[in-house]
């Protein structure tokens, strides 16, 4: 009897706690379907409490009756994702190959700068973690003015890939750690260069890892809003900057800014359910032997 | 295949020196065995050979070649980890293809050469398997797979058997020694057990704090001790040590703290009165004699007997075919093989006579 009382408990708090997650994506993409009056009563169930309506779709034109049409919010929000895949993607591939280079370092040499050792240049790395990003909003903006970097593609994929590299850098030198340093020796005798050993050896066994810093970069990259609202304007606007800024005359346009909301989360939501394992075994590489 | 020689090899960590000139010539086709304690810096000297560590000074030869500046690729060596370092990401055939596939050598001949060293190891029904599906024993023999397909110059061996379990360690022992009398090759094993040092090597090399100890045959050693350090690393269980005066008045005898007379065959010139360390092997006292030692542990294996028992103060172990029917707290009787006591002095450690 205790063992089903047992179950039960812990069944009822996994339910609660899987509402909880879901509740805001749920409420998010009811959003999408209500008109002004449904998201001020706080209508929440459909075709009970309110009646689903087209409006936010047909804010960014994709809604049935406009999506076979011209729609210059469709070509804004079209041109926004993709600004936003470009800045993710690209900065995570840039962080993961400068991350891995120097986890490697870090994992395999031994360097002294001044009093500094790996120790504390691995620590150096993961403090700029530490430092809220509004500090550093005034000096990146004058710099980024200096250097013309204000509003372009190039500019949004160098700060982030400066903002997750402390984190690619982290893991890569865990996923590093575990590899056993006699591995690369064995290749080395067997008639590697250090870099052969390198991509012939390491990065294979490192993939996991490395697949996980990927994803976890990707998704920082995406949900980043701070420094694309900060840094860009009209040419490399990203989608988060552009969800927030569905104000219209008569207030915020809640189904537009929800139907962008969903368009924003969908491919998440696809990295976490498609994804995950990769994530979980490339974290945990090295925790079981 | 080529000999190795190695010639006042020193090696330092920022200003501490860990090894202090080391010379040791290794002959063509010979099977040296390098042992000592952990830290002796045995591993520190194969890796020199290998080119995974930095020579502080001297040379390296291999073959007429001093490889010092050599990178390890370029050494025509193969070696043995001892955790393996097989690659995980990689099937038996292509880790033990690996080195030739890095020589551009064409498929056909690869997989020629991986097949005959996998008969030879017998691996073949495992060619396909990954290393992680391979237990403890297989693994070891992929990883001896790997150094033999390259038929390299020389083989280097790093504890390879000390993840092993102790039967199956016993049975690679014999294997390692029937690929070398097969193969023939120069071979460099370091091991910190001196009973594998002992069965397979041509010579052993016994390291201390980072110098030769002595060198010679595994009997040699076991014979003629050089020093205490040797006398008490080779032999097991080890030799029993006393510590006292070698006395030439009446008959020669030596005398420890206590008083105790401990029998000796003669004195050897000169050496009345010197302060010195008696020691006999366990193997070589027999029950019955003028020594008597309190029993405290008796250990039957079958084949033989070993009993600890305690004498002037010191613990003495004598090993003895026959049964032993004493109990712990008696006394035993035994006596020494005259002509197999050793003698060492107190102060140098060095051997006398």
């Amino acid at each position: 009897m205790p063992r089903t009382l047992n179950r039960i408990l812990i069944y009822t708090a996994l339910i609660v706690w899987t509402i909880i997650a879901l509740f805001p994506i749920f409420w998010t993409f009811s959003t999408t379907f209500k008109v002004a009056k449904d998201v001020q009563l706080g209508h929440i169930i459909p075709w009970v409490d309110f009646k689903p309506a087209w409006l936010g779709l047909r804010a960014i034109g994709l809604s049935p009756d406009t999506i076979f049409t011209e729609s210059t919010p469709r070509t804004e929000f079209i041109k926004r994702f993709w600004n936003s895949i470009q800045a993710s993607i690209g900065a995570s591939i840039l962080a993961l190959i400068l991350g891995s280079a120097a986890a490697y370092g870090l994992s395999r040499f031994q360097y002294k700068w001044k009093i500094w050792k790996n120790r504390d240049i691995s620590f150096f790395f993961l403090s700029q973690l530490i430092l809220p990003p509004v500090v550093l909003a005034m000096p990146f903006l004058v710099l980024y003015k200096e250097l013309a970097l204000l509003d372009s593609m190039i500019g949004l994929i160098l700060i982030y890939t400066l903002s997750v590299l402390p984190i690619v850098i982290w893991i890569m030198k865990d996923q590093f750690d575990t590899i056993p340093q006699e591995l690369e020796q064995a290749a080395l005798v067997d008639g590697c260069s250090i870099w052969g050993a390198f991509f012939r050896i390491i990065l294979p066994i490192a993939m996991p890892g490395m697949v996980a810093a990927f994803i976890l970069s990707v998704i920082l990259c995406w949900n980043e809003y701070f420094f694309a609202a900060l840094l860009t304007s009209s040419y490399a606007k990203t989608l988060p900057v552009m969800v927030a800024s569905q104000t219209g005359s008569q207030g915020i346009s809640w189904w537009s800014m929800a139907a962008l909301s969903s368009a924003a989360i969908l491919p998440l939501i696809i990295i976490g359910i498609f994804l995950e394992r990769y994530i979980v075994k490339g974290l945990t590489t090295g925790s079981v032997k | 295949m080529a000999s190795v020689e190695i010639i006042d090899v020193r090696k330092s960590y920022g200003d501490q020196e860990v090894i202090h000139g080391v010379s040791i010539p290794i002959s063509n086709g010979e099977f040296v065995a390098l042992v000592g304690p952990s830290g002796c810096g045995k591993s520190t000297l194969l890796r020199m050979i290998a080119g995974l560590e930095d020579i502080t000074a001297g040379n390296i030869r291999i073959g007429d070649k001093v490889v010092n500046a050599l990178p390890p690729k370029d050494r025509d060596i193969a070696m043995v980890f001892q955790n393996y370092a097989l690659y995980p990401h990689k099937t038996v055939a292509e880790n033990m293809g690996f080195a030739l596939k890095l020589r551009k050598t064409p498929k056909a001949e690869i997989e020629g050469r991986v097949k005959k060293a996998a008969e030879i190891l017998d691996l073949v029904p495992y060619l396909n398997r990954y290393p992680r599906q391979l237990s403890g024993g297989q693994r070891q023999r992929v990883a001896m797979g790997r150094a033999i397909v390259r038929a390299p110059q020389v083989f280097l061996f790093d504890e390879p058997l000390s993840n092993l379990d102790a039967k199956l360690r016993v049975q690679m022992r014999a294997e390692i020694k029937e690929l070398h009398q097969r193969l023939k090759t120069t071979t460099v094993y370091v091991t910190h057990d001196q009973v594998e040092a002992m069965t397979m090597a041509d010579r052993i090399v016994v390291l201390h704090d980072g110098i030769v100890e002595q060198m010679g045959s595994p009997l040699d050693l076991y014979d003629r001790p050089a020093n205490l350090f040797v006398a008490g690393f080779i032999g097991s269980p080890a030799m029993n040590m006393f510590k006292g005066t070698i006395r030439a008045t009446g008959a020669p005898h030596f005398e420890t703290a206590d008083g105790t007379r401990l029998p000796l065959a003669a004195v050897p010139p000169g050496l009345d009165g010197r302060a010195a360390v008696y020691g006999i092997r366990p193997e070589h006292l027999s029950l019955g004699g003028e020594l008597k030692a309190q029993v405290t542990v008796i250990e039957p294996t079958g084949a033989e007997t070993q009993v600890i028992a305690r004498l002037a103060g010191e613990k003495i172990i004598g090993v003895f075919r026959e049964r032993v029917s004493v109990k712990p707290g008696e006394m035993i009787a035994m006596s020494p093989d005259l002509k197999l006591v050793h003698l060492f002095d107190a102060k140098t450690g060095l051997r006398l006579g």
